[in-house]
């Protein structure tokens, strides 16, 4: 086998290089490329760079380069690297630099730079990229950054694989449920609870729902007369990406993954009941629109446009598209999910790692360290788009306070009972990413193998049953 | 004898000086051949006899991707099926399409160059935005085409949420968006000589026959083109399933090439990826090669071609 | 001219007329249907976010926001971007469009040895999505030649030939020029680059106008390489731009829309200008005869 390897390392090998000769190749240079990308003197004119080696790490007085990449806009870059200023102000051996790269392409420019040896030192990564790229060698330990500090994570947002600390989610979310305060208070019908202890369970919600559902003439279903082809205003909407799915397998008792994420649990009856519950929503019930997910515009396609009254959806929603709903007139609120048997939502984060490529580990954990520190990010975090990742936040009153009540997040009694308490509760469980290798590729062929039980053309049972197997590769990574 | 070998004398010199020219017209697009497309080509073949996952260092497996994609890998037939229905369908209607307007747009009508640019602006359009726009258009339960057909009594249809209608309606923008087929169709009607015409008029010809008998066969390699352009095309589709479908519903807009992009850049499977791209390659070169071969038979050569 | 004759004259001319009000009327129709969605996404940059997913949907934006435009261009540095782009198209338009011409010619007009292989090469280099070779690619312009964050990966590739598909074109146009005109200037002692200045180029002008745009398209739109190759901000092209309204996990869609709207004007622009010559491309096929 260590031949065969090698003998495919090498022709790999003669193959790229082989693909570079004859414009001048020059070893030199791949050895220089430091990921420092954006230096502002490789313009377009410059082509030969070659004689520029910017390696000046061994004289003590330069300043060590670090680059940071995040995904957002440029403005969110901007922001983010006067942040870095301030660090970089605060000390004279690391100067961070911050690139951003949009949302939809980050992790395809990222897998690209990765290729060619061109990544930054320290950047996000999506949740569920971490054990994948830590399990191939791509990422540097970090378990060692917050040894002997005072104020840590929680630990529900540790990525671990096999018994070792991978990586910290910059942030937290939850799962929660949205609704429409004013379509609530037309129809005279109380609203969804924000205590965990008052819950509503399946059947509640799915009559709750009911009342809230109206076609042209104002009929709601079950009635007679009621027709679901002019429905007009939808009483509920549960989100179907395939990770947010896994939150209704828990709850029925079912699963995707046993705890430990080795076994699968996705073709038991208790799971596959629960994926048929949502799809009904739509099939049977005529609660819910359509949904296939396809796009992940979730809230904006419900409780913004006005039209469903209850949606469910991440903690994210409050800061990225809410808060302008809010100022533009929209009465919302935020409750707890519904459950089936157990109370279950879901907590993530996208993580921030060292990637292994780097030169110089070390300095690029002390940035993050600092970074992580929520005073750092904290245009984040007030906005409502992140939830602080520090146990203090959700324990003190007064930082809780100091997080909440701004005019960016609902009522502070609504939004601390329903997400900040919900998020320390016993029913928010890491999502898979945390702890099981191989999500992407599952939650794929998940969606691929649901995308015709919503339109009710077979049923979650038959379709699961009938692929399990590549499920199973899938989860083993034999897919 | 003499004059014979005298002639042949003469021609060779002819061609080789015809030659010189030739090869120094095909310096720059021999080395594109060579550094853009070939070289990379064959470490992609390289690639697809790894398990490399552009993370860690490769591994050789030889042609175990191969075997996995023809065995047990749950997408690619779909797709593959998916994506020839797709092309299939697109290809006929934009040629008819693009045909048709571009015929309608080399007639005297009043701001014809205002109509040649509205067909046209399609195509400029930024694809990220035109699918968003469409998928407005289509959505399941309060689209717009939806609540047209809710205000004439129709049930909905479900576009491009229900995996029987998706590819047709897919392939409805894809139609849309043949502007360039239609530059390319009235850039060649410029070139059909009018002369033909007048004298095919003279005989009392008819528009239909003339359509038959002089537009067709004088259009004919330009036809060939765009057929050509379009079949490649469209069989390489990826950007409505990128940027509206993610492949879905099920598999049934799980197109080749973004099947190949999943399984690179986001599942990380590059080794696997290539081998991929040969099935698509393959499937290309397939239907190209009908495309050529059929061609003899029905491209009118005014120039000659000396092949 | 005898009565007869004037009166077939004049019942043909009026079935002209007739025929130019029915293709009018088509046209007009087909026209409205390939605005619909066009207008569709224009109305949307003048809406509120809410207002686009509002049931019913409407046809015309409630408050006309025009500010969308201008708060779009507070974010969206469309001239700098314009600049950008134009950095790396003006010198693949007329390379690209160059060196195809001289490609297609040599593949339409010249005998030479190896031709149907190079021909064969050519033909496939078309059936590869430009998605295959990117990384390699990627590894050759980075890690080869060192260029990052840089605009020559992008630019070079069109001094080769400006790709298949457009020497394809050229060809097709070439040959379905009339031989005997470059025959006759052959034995009037014109030598093969005459022929191709003084004859072909004047006659394909409207191919190249065509590949021209073609080039122009093709990079204005091709996220994909620009987002790979190039990394700091202020060498943002209009493409990447775009894609820049997507923050975390936020999408402005009236602003997005708007921005879409703003950047495909220079397409059209570029277009129009370049319509004028199709129309100049008969003069030449008269001559025949």
């Amino acid at each position: 086998m260590k031949a065969s390897k090698s003998i495919g390392a090498g022709l790999l090998s003669v193959l790229l290089v082989s693909s570079v000769v004859g414009c001048g190749n020059n070893e030199k240079n791949t050895a220089s490329s430091t990921p420092s990308s954006s230096a502002p003197s490789s313009s377009a004119s410059s082509g030969g760079e070659a004689s520029k080696t910017p390696e000046k790490t061994d004289t003590k007085k330069e300043k060590v380069k670090i680059t940071y990449s995040m995904w957002g806009s440029a403005e969110e870059g901007n922001v983010t690297q006067a942040v870095a200023d301030k660090f970089n102000a605060s000390q004279d051996r690391i100067e961070v630099e911050v690139v951003a790269i949009p949302w939809e392409s980050y992790m395809t420019k990222l897998n690209t730079q990765a290729t060619g040896g061109q990544l930054p030192d320290t950047g996000m990564l999506k949740e569920d990229g971490v054990i994948q790229w830590s399990s191939e060698g791509m990422l540097n330990d970090v378990s060692a950054m917050y040894e002997g500090s005072d104020s840590k994570p929680l630990d529900s947002l540790a990525y671990k694989y096999q018994g070792k600390t991978l990586a910290y989610a910059a942030a937290n979310e939850v799962l929660l449920l949205y609704y429409n305060k004013d379509m609530f208070d037309k129809a005279g019908v109380a609203y969804p609870p924000s205590a965990l202890d008052k819950a509503w369970t399946w059947d509640e919600f799915v009559a709750t729902a009911k009342k809230l559902t109206v076609d042209k003439k104002g009929k709601h279903p079950g009635e007679d007369g009621f027709d679901k082809d002019s429905i007009v205003q939808y009483g509920a909407s549960v989100e179907n990406l395939p990770w947010q799915l896994e939150t209704w397998a828990l709850s029925n008792g079912g699963g995707f993954y046993s705890a430990d994420g080795t076994e699968l649990r996705i073709g038991e009856d208790a799971s596959v009941e629960a994926i048929q519950k949502v799809a009904d929503l739509y099939l049977k019930d005529h609660v819910a629109p359509l949904s296939v997910g396809q796009t992940d515009d979730g809230i904006q396609r419900t409780i913004i446009a006005g039209t469903v009254a209850m949606a469910t959806n991440g903690a994210w929603n409050v800061g990225t598209s809410l808060n302008t709903a809010k100022e533009e007139g929209l009465n919302y609120g935020v409750a707890v999910l519904p459950y089936m048997k157990d109370k279950v939502t879901l907590n993530t984060g996208g993580a921030n790692v060292v990637f292994s490529q780097t030169k110089h580990p070390a300095e690029a954990m002390e940035w993050l360290k600092w970074y992580n520190s929520e005073e750092n990010n904290w245009g984040l975090i007030s906005s409502g788009i992140w939830m602080p990742t520090l146990e203090k936040w959700y324990t003190d009153e007064s930082l809780t306070r100091k997080w909440v009540e701004n005019p960016n997040f609902p009522p502070y009694d609504e939004y601390k009972s329903a997400v900040v308490d919900y998020a320390r509760s016993s029913a928010a469980r890491p999502a898979a990413w945390f702890y099981t290798n191989h999500t992407t590729d599952f939650n794929t062929l998940l969606g691929s193998v649901l995308g015709d039980v919503w339109t009710g053309k077979t049923t979650a049972k038959d379709a699961i049953a009938k692929n399990l197997d590549a499920l199973k590769a899938a989860h083993s990574g034999n897919n | 004898m003499e004059t014979v070998s005298k002639s042949s004398r003469r021609r060779a010199r002819i061609y080789s000086a015809e030659a010189r020219v030739a090869y120094i017209c095909l310096i720059p697009a021999f080395l594109g051949l060579i550094f853009l497309t070939y070289v990379p080509l064959l470490s992609v073949l390289g690639i697809s006899l790894t398990s490399w996952t552009g993370l860690a260092k490769p591994e050789f497996i030889g042609f175990d991707n191969y075997v996995k994609l023809f065995t047990t890998d749950p997408y690619i037939k779909d797709s593959i099926i998916a994506t020839i229905y797709f092309a299939l369908l697109s290809v006929a209607g934009s040629m008819i399409y693009s045909l048709f307007i571009a015929m309608l747009l080399n007639r005297k009508i009043p701001a014809r160059g205002f109509f040649r640019a509205v067909f046209y602006v399609p195509y400029v359009l930024p694809a990220a935005a035109i699918y968003v726009g469409w998928s407005w258009l289509y959505e399941a339960n309060f689209g717009f085409f939806n609540y047209l057909l809710s205000e004439i009594g129709l049930s909905k249809v479900l576009f491009i949420a229900d995996s029987s209608y998706v590819v047709p309606s897919l392939s409805l923008i894809s139609v849309w968006l043949a502007g360039n087929l239609i530059v390319i169709f009235l850039a060649g009607l410029q070139n059909v000589p009018s002369v033909y015409h007048e004298a095919a008029e003279m005989d009392g010809a008819n528009g239909w026959q003339r359509f038959l008998h002089i537009t067709l066969p004088c259009m004919s390699p330009i036809i060939f083109y765009n057929l050509l352009m379009s079949l490649i095309a469209n069989l390489q589709v990826v950007t409505p399933a990128l940027a509206l479908t993610n492949g879905g519903p099920g598999n049934s807009s799980r197109f080749m090439t973004y099947l190949m992009y999943d399984q690179a850049f986001v599942n990380y499977k590059l080794g696997y990826a290539c081998a991929t791209t040969f099935i698509i390659f393959a499937i290309l070169a397939a239907f190209t090669a009908v495309l050529f071969k059929t061609s003899n038979r029905w491209i009118f050569n005014e120039g000659g071609d000396d092949k | 001219m005898s009565v007869a004759a004037y009166g077939r004259l004049k019942s043909k001319k009026r079935k002209t007329r007739m025929a130019n009000v029915i293709t009018f009327v088509v046209i007009l129709i087909f026209a409205a249907l390939v605005i619909f969605p066009i207008w569709w996404i224009f109305r949307t940059s003048l809406m509120t976010n809410a207002e686009i997913y509002r049931y019913p949907p409407s046809f015309l934006p409630g408050d006309w926001l025009f500010s969308n435009y201008e708060k779009t261009l507070e974010v969206f540095k469309f001239w700098k971007y314009l600049w950008n782009t134009m950095i790396i198209i003006v010198p693949s338009c007329l390379a690209g469009t160059f060196t195809a011409t001289l490609c297609g010619y040599a593949f339409a007009r010249l005998r030479f040895r190896g031709k149907q292989f190079i021909w064969a090469l050519c033909v496939g280099s078309m059936l590869l999505p430009a998605m295959v070779t990117l990384i390699p690619l990627y590894i050759g312009w980075t890690r080869g030649l060192g260029l990052q964050d840089s605009y020559l990966p992008l630019i070079l590739p069109y001094f080769c030939g400006g790709g298949a598909f457009n020497i394809f074109l050229i060809r097709q146009f070439i040959v379905s020029i009339p031989r005997e005109l470059d025959q006759a200037a052959t034995i009037d002692g014109a030598g093969y680059f005459r022929i191709l200045f003084s004859i072909i180029i004047p006659a394909i002008r409207p191919a190249m106008i065509v590949v021209a745009l073609f080039i122009f398209i093709g990079l204005w739109n091709d996220l994909l390489q620009q987002m790979i190759y190039i990394n700091s901000s202020d060498k943002f092209t209009i493409a990447l731009g775009l894609t820049n309204f997507r923050g975390q996990l936020k999408q402005d869609w009236s602003l997005t829309m708007a921005a879409t709207c703003m950047s495909f004007a220079p397409g059209v622009i570029f277009y129009l200008i370049g319509q004028r010559y199709f129309v100049e491309g008969i003069t030449l096929t008269g001559m025949k005869n």
